[in-house]
Parts: C-alpha cells; sequence; structure tokens
C-alpha cells in the first residue's frame, strides 16, 4: 500500500521529545519522549491526572510546550499550526456541539473549515448509526454527540487521529462498531491512531501499540504483544528468574496482592512459566501490565489491610 | 466562506433576530416621530417667532389671532418634539450602536470558549484567523446594512426636528445620527469580541463592555471638542453668534472664547474695561406700567476724553468654532476615528486567539 506524504510505515506519525508541560506548579508532562509509528494504532492509558489530554492537546496546539516538542508528521505543530492540524483529526475528551446548528450543519461546518472534508464519508457513518441528519445537534444523546464528533474526525481523512477517550459515552455494540471502522480507516487510509482510554480493555482489540502514562511520565511504550510476553504475574514476592519487579497491586477479588514482574531482556517469554519449583507465575493480562505499572507510578503498591 | 457566514448567523440566531428588530424597530420609530413633526406642517416662521415669546409681559397687548394660532402651532410642536416618545427615540439612536455592537460582538468568540466548540472548529481549520474573519465579517455584514438604515432614519428626525436647519451642515446631535452610526457599531462590536478573545467568557465581556462603551460615548464629545477638534477652530465674532439666526448658533461647535482688541488677542480684564468705558444710556421714559424700553447699543467712550471709542478699540469676543460647512469633515473624521479603535481592537483579537488555550 502506497502511502502518500511523509510517513510511511515504519517512519513516525507522531513524536514527542523530552515534552514537559506545567499548570503552574502541576506537572501535567514531565520529559515525555514517546513515538507513534505510521500506520500504527496506539492506546494511551493512564488513570485520571495521568496527562493524556494534555498530551493530545499539545499536538493540537491547544497547549504550548514548557520544555520539548512534538512533532505531527515531521510538523512543529506550535510553529506550523496549520500545516500540522491539517493532518490531523481530533475527538477531544468531551464532546461539544454547537447548539442551535443541526447535524448535517455540522458537517457543512467542517467542510468550509476543513478543505478536503469528506462530508459524504461523515455522513455515511452517521447513516448507519441511525442519528438524522436534520436533528438539532443540541438534542443529541450524550453518545450520539460523541458519535458526531467522531464522524466530523474521521470525515477529515486525517492520516492521524489523536482520539481523546473516544469510547467514554460510545454503548457496547457503538464501541464494536467504532473499532472497526477505526481499524477499516487505519488499513484503507494508511493512518496512524493514538487513543487515550482508563481501561485498556476496551482498546485492546483495536490496538497494536501500548502506551503507559502516569504521573507525566511514559511508563512502558512497546507493542501490545511485547508488553503482554514480557510481564508475569505472581501471587508472593518471589520473582521469576532474571524479572525486575514494576509494582504490586490488589489482585481480583480483593484478597491477594498481585506483583508484576517484567522479564529480562533476551528471556524467551515462551520460557518463563512455572521458572521456580513450588513458585507460579501466571502470564499476565494487558490489564495487569496496566496495573502493575500505574501502581508503580504511585510510589507504593497496594496493601492488603 | 459564505457558508460560514451563514453558519455565523445560524449559530448566533438569537443575537442576530434581536439586532435586526431593534434596528428595524428603531428605524421605523424615529421616522415616525419625523412624520409626525412633518405633518404638522407649521410655518418656519411660527417656529422662530414663538422661540422668543413665551410670555406676554404684563401691560403688553394680546396676542393677535393669527400670532395666536402661530404660537399654538408652535407650541404642539414643541409639545412632540420634547415628548416622552421622541425623548426615547433620541436616548436609544445614541446607545443602540453600542447594544447592537456589544450584543453580537460578546458571544462570537467567548462562548464557543465557553461551551467548548471553539476546539472542535480549531482542530478543523488550523487558521483560528481564518476563522475568527469569517466570525466578524458575518457581523460586519449583519451591523453596517442595519446601521446605515438607523442613521439614515435619525438624519430625517433630525431633520423633522429642526426644519430650519440643513442636517448636514449642523452639528446638532450629530454623534447620534447619520453614518457616524455605523462605526459607533463596528467600535462597539470589535472592542466586545477582543475582550472576549481575552476573557474567553461572554458574560463578563459584555459587562466590562457595557460600562467602557457608555464611558466612551458619554464623554467622546467633550473629548472630541477639548483634544481633537481644538486645533481646526476658526474665528467668528460673538455679535454673529448672539444675533440669533440658524445658521450661526446651531450648525457649528462652539470650542472657546478669546477676547480681541485692535484685531489682536487681549488678555485684558473685560469687565474692569466695561465699567470703566461702558457709558449706560436711559433713553426713553416709562410707558404705563413702568416698564423702560430697552435702552439701545451701549456706547463706549474713552473716560479722559469722554469721545466714543471706535469699534475696532472696543474688546469683542470672539468665538473659534467649528463651522457647519465642515460637517463632513468631522464626521469622516471621527468615523475614522472610530474605525481606528476598531481596527485596533481586532487586531488584539486576531493575535490573541492565535495564541489563547480554546477554554
Ligand atoms: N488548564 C489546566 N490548568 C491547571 N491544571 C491543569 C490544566 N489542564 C490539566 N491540568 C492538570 O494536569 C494534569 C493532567 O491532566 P490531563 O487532563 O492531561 O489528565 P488525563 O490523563 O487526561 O486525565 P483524565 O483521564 O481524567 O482525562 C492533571 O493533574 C490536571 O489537573
Ligand atoms: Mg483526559
Amino acid at each position: 500500500m502506497a502511502l502518500a506524504g511523509g510517513a510511511s510505515i515504519g517512519t513516525a506519525a507522531l513524536v514527542a521529545h523530552g515534552l514537559s508541560k506545567r499548570f503552574k506548579k502541576k506537572v501535567a508532562l514531565d520529559k515525555v519522549d514517546l513515538t507513534v509509528p505510521a500506520g500504527s494504532v496506539t492506546a494511551l492509558v493512564g488513570p485520571n491526572g495521568a496527562g493524556k489530554t494534555t498530551l493530545i492537546r499539545v499536538c493540537m496546539a491547544f497547549e504550548r510546550p514548557n520544555a520539548g516538542g512534538v512533532e505531527v508528521d515531521g510538523v512543529d505543530p506550535w510553529k506550523h499550526r496549520s500545516e500540522a492540524l491539517r493532518r490531523v483529526g481530533y475527538v477531544p475528551q468531551t464532546p461539544a456541539v454547537y447548539r442551535g446548528l443541526s447535524v448535517e450543519e455540522h458537517l457543512s461546518m467542517a467542510r468550509s473549515l476543513h478543505s478536503g472534508f469528506d462530508a459524504d464519508y461523515a455522513r455515511r457513518r452517521l447513516d448507519q448509526l441511525g442519528i438524522p441528519l436534520d436533528q438539532r445537534a443540541d438534542t443529541l444523546s450524550g453518545g450520539q454527540a460523541a458519535q458526531l464528533g467522531l464522524a466530523v474526525a474521521l470525515g477529515t481523512r486525517a492520516r492521524i487521529l489523536l482520539l481523546d477517550e473516544p469510547l467514554a459515552n460510545l454503548d457496547p455494540l457503538a464501541r464494536r462498531e467504532f473499532i472497526q471502522v477505526l481499524l477499516d480507516a487505519v488499513k484503507s487510509d494508511g493512518s496512524t491512531a493514538l487513543l487515550s482510554s482508563h481501561i485498556v480493555t476496551d482498546v485492546e482489540d483495536a490496538c497494536d501499540r501500548l502506551a503507559i502514562l502516569g504521573g507525566g511520565k511514559v511508563r512502558l511504550d512497546c507493542p501490545l504483544e511485547e508488553a503482554r510476553q514480557t510481564h508475569r504475574l505472581t501471587e508472593a514476592d518471589s520473582p521469576p528468574p532474571g524479572a525486575t519487579a514494576v509494582g504490586s497491586f490488589l489482585g481480583k477479588g480483593g484478597k491477594t496482592v498481585m506483583t508484576l514482574w517484567r522479564l529480562a531482556p533476551g528471556d524467551d517469554p515462551g520460557s518463563a512459566p512455572n521458572s521456580g519449583p513450588g513458585e507460579t507465575s501466571e502470564a499476565a493480562s494487558l490489564e495487569d501490565v496496566v496495573l502493575g505499572y500505574l501502581a508503580a507510578g504511585r510510589g507504593i503498591g497496594l496493601q492488603l489491610n | 466562506m459564505l457558508t460560514r457566514i451563514w453558519l455565523t448567523y445560524k449559530q448566533h440566531r438569537f443575537e442576530t433576530i434581536a439586532i435586526a428588530l431593534v434596528c428595524l424597530g428603531l428605524a421605523a420609530a424615529a421616522l415616525i416621530e419625523a412624520y409626525r413633526l412633518n405633518s404638522m406642517n407649521v410655518p418656519l416662521k411660527c417656529l422662530e417667532s414663538w422661540q422668543g415669546a413665551y410670555m406676554v409681559g404684563p401691560g403688553q397687548p394680546p396676542l393677535d389671532a393669527a400670532t395666536q394660532r402661530c404660537n399654538d402651532m408652535a407650541q404642539a410642536f414643541s409639545n412632540i418634539k420634547t415628548g416622552t416618545d421622541a425623548g426615547l427615540v433620541r436616548m436609544l439612536l445614541a446607545f443602540a450602536p453600542l447594544l447592537v455592537g456589544i450584543v453580537f460582538g460578546a458571544p462570537i468568540v467567548a462562548r464557543e470558549i465557553e461551551t467548548g466548540t471553539a476546539p472542535l472548529s480549531w482542530a478543523l481549520s488550523g487558521s483560528r484567523r481564518r476563522w475568527l474573519f469569517s466570525k466578524v465579517l458575518a457581523g460586519v455584514l449583519l451591523i453596517v446594512p442595519l446601521m446605515l438604515v438607523v442613521g439614515l432614519a435619525a438624519d430625517v428626525f433630525e431633520a423633522a426636528q429642526y426644519p430650519d436647519l440643513n442636517v448636514y451642515a449642523s452639528y446638532i446631535d450629530y454623534v447620534s445620527r447619520g453614518a457616524i452610526l455605523v462605526f459607533w457599531a463596528l467600535a462597539a462590536f470589535a472592542g466586545t469580541f477582543a475582550l472576549g478573545t481575552l476573557l474567553g467568557r461572554t458574560m463578563p465581556a459584555l459587562i466590562v463592555a457595557l460600562v467602557v462603551c457608555f464611558f466612551v460615548r458619554g464623554s467622546w464629545e467633550a473629548g472630541m471638542n477639548h483634544f481633537v477638534l481644538r486645533p481646526f477652530a476658526v474665528q467668528t465674532s460673538l455679535e454673529q453668534s448672539a444675533n440669533y439666526t440658524p445658521d450661526s448658533w446651531y450648525n457649528d461647535i462652539s470650542l472657546y472664547q478669546t477676547v480681541y482688541m485692535d484685531g489682536k488677542p487681549w488678555d485684558g480684564d473685560v469687565n474692569a474695561w466695561w465699567m470703566e468705558h461702558q457709558q449706560v444710556q436711559v433713553s426713553a421714559t416709562p410707558d404705563a406700567s413702568g416698564f423702560v424700553p430697552g435702552g439701545g447699543e451701549p456706547v463706549y467712550v474713552d473716560p479722559a476724553t469722554n469721545k466714543p471709542l471706535a469699534p475696532s478699540q472696543v474688546p469683542t469676543y470672539v468665538n473659534f468654532v467649528i463651522p457647519g460647512a465642515w460637517y463632513w469633515n468631522v464626521v469622516v473624521l471621527e468615523s475614522g476615528l472610530l474605525l481606528l479603535g476598531s481596527l485596533f481592537c481586532g487586531v488584539i483579537a486576531f493575535v490573541w486567539v492565535d495564541r489563547r488555550r480554546p477554554y
């Protein structure tokens, strides 16, 4: 598949280097280095206040970095905003629509603001969802408004999609459907997507990379598969050989404390299970990986009692 | 661009409709008042004679029927002119342009920031300036024709109130009528959307703009007279002003007076000079009621020789005025100043919209 423009698979669609953003005393992003390869779908996961939204807003030139910067398809959005934003489709965390304008008028507005906006594409998407085009946007349900936001973002046919919690307002069916649309868009247009979420299970079907943000720092940034394979979970404190502890957290059911371990690089993940006699380590799910890193971000693992 | 202008009106439809109604309503009210005055057909000489004949002095003969009728008509004319509804129209004409500009200007950026729609548009367009430009253009395209209609209606109203004046060669109410209203509205519009862009909030922008605009409007004429028009003033003699003719008294902007003697400015004490040089003339004997008819022109004499002085040796007040004939120059100058202010505010908004956070 030929890709237009500067990026091709293997190059970076989005790069943050040494990116720091402070709000007065509050450090939202602390020297973040992150690379989102072109053609990938990256889940940006982290707890409330981790800095996910801030990172995305810096990419949209809504925030000015205090140090470092980002490049969107090789363009610094703060310096060359129009050029950078032409390549980006964006969905804000809180869906906002123009009161008093109909759904169709939102598409007209998008077309008048963004050269190359594909209104037909957006219209088809909304049709499929049964959202009437002549309905006033402020009378849409929360999820429908979010769908409108998505349709507008996808209608730009932008090469890079920055989606801030796009699933938060959608029903389970709509989530499935959205993920499918996203994957189709990525495949057919060769787009790149970065979508933030609190809940990794929501996005793991759609993503091929995982970036964990905690306390303004990148805790983990790797392909999804690698994240699964290089981490193990144990109940007790005894590590799999050569592994380093990441963090401890309350297990399912709240009875036990689980510890996440990161296997030494080069370890064959296939040989890891049941490494020692009497010692059991489990394969870590993505959720466990995220929990482990988030617990590490807090500095202390959760203790029972 | 057309789409975006149209969508701007839809988005701000309440403001758009309110402004259109206020402007058209006010223009209609001014025209109705003008019609009421015009349809009385009061002869000009009745208006002129009536001005000086408020009362009939005791012992004076009763007015003849024609004069009486003339005075009654002038009185009725004056009742409409000074009535509540005409006064209301005059007041609205002074402040409606400000309200129109403020009401449309306040939400244009601020509401988008408040309701979180700014990121939606700013993400789509890349150039926030182009985005703002289309909204501002929508405002201008709405305000200019409407205010022009109001301004022209106000001119008609003014001409009806002062049938003896040429409203385009006279400064009566000149800041509240005619084309300058367009520039008042534009200045209020630009100032308010700039405030909205800076503050990111509709209500505070609206309130601050109200205070600032009304202050500027309230002090405009005094400020113009003192700082801007003063250097352009030309001299006329006091006599010309004192002898009431519509041309000299109503038409000009009287800026200041100085005393002249021998064709040069004179800084002596005029009252003291009068005491010394004026010879009081008691001409006639009192009439039956004890009333002494006027003493005629004062006579100035040299106290040493008791010889009358030539007019050039008498200190004379000289009025410095902006002549009514310069009406259009003054209107263009003041409109230009308002436009300059609008552009200044606009530049602030266009610079700031590019830098501000979308919330
Ligand atoms: N404009 C702002 N002024 C002050 N602090 C801010 C501002 N925006 C963000 N922050 C702070 O920066 C930190 C990161 O916020 P951010 O919105 O990026 O988190 P997030 O990861 O998106 O969280 P959530 O999952 O709740 O959306 C938070 O502590 C937040 O309070
Ligand atoms: Mg967020």
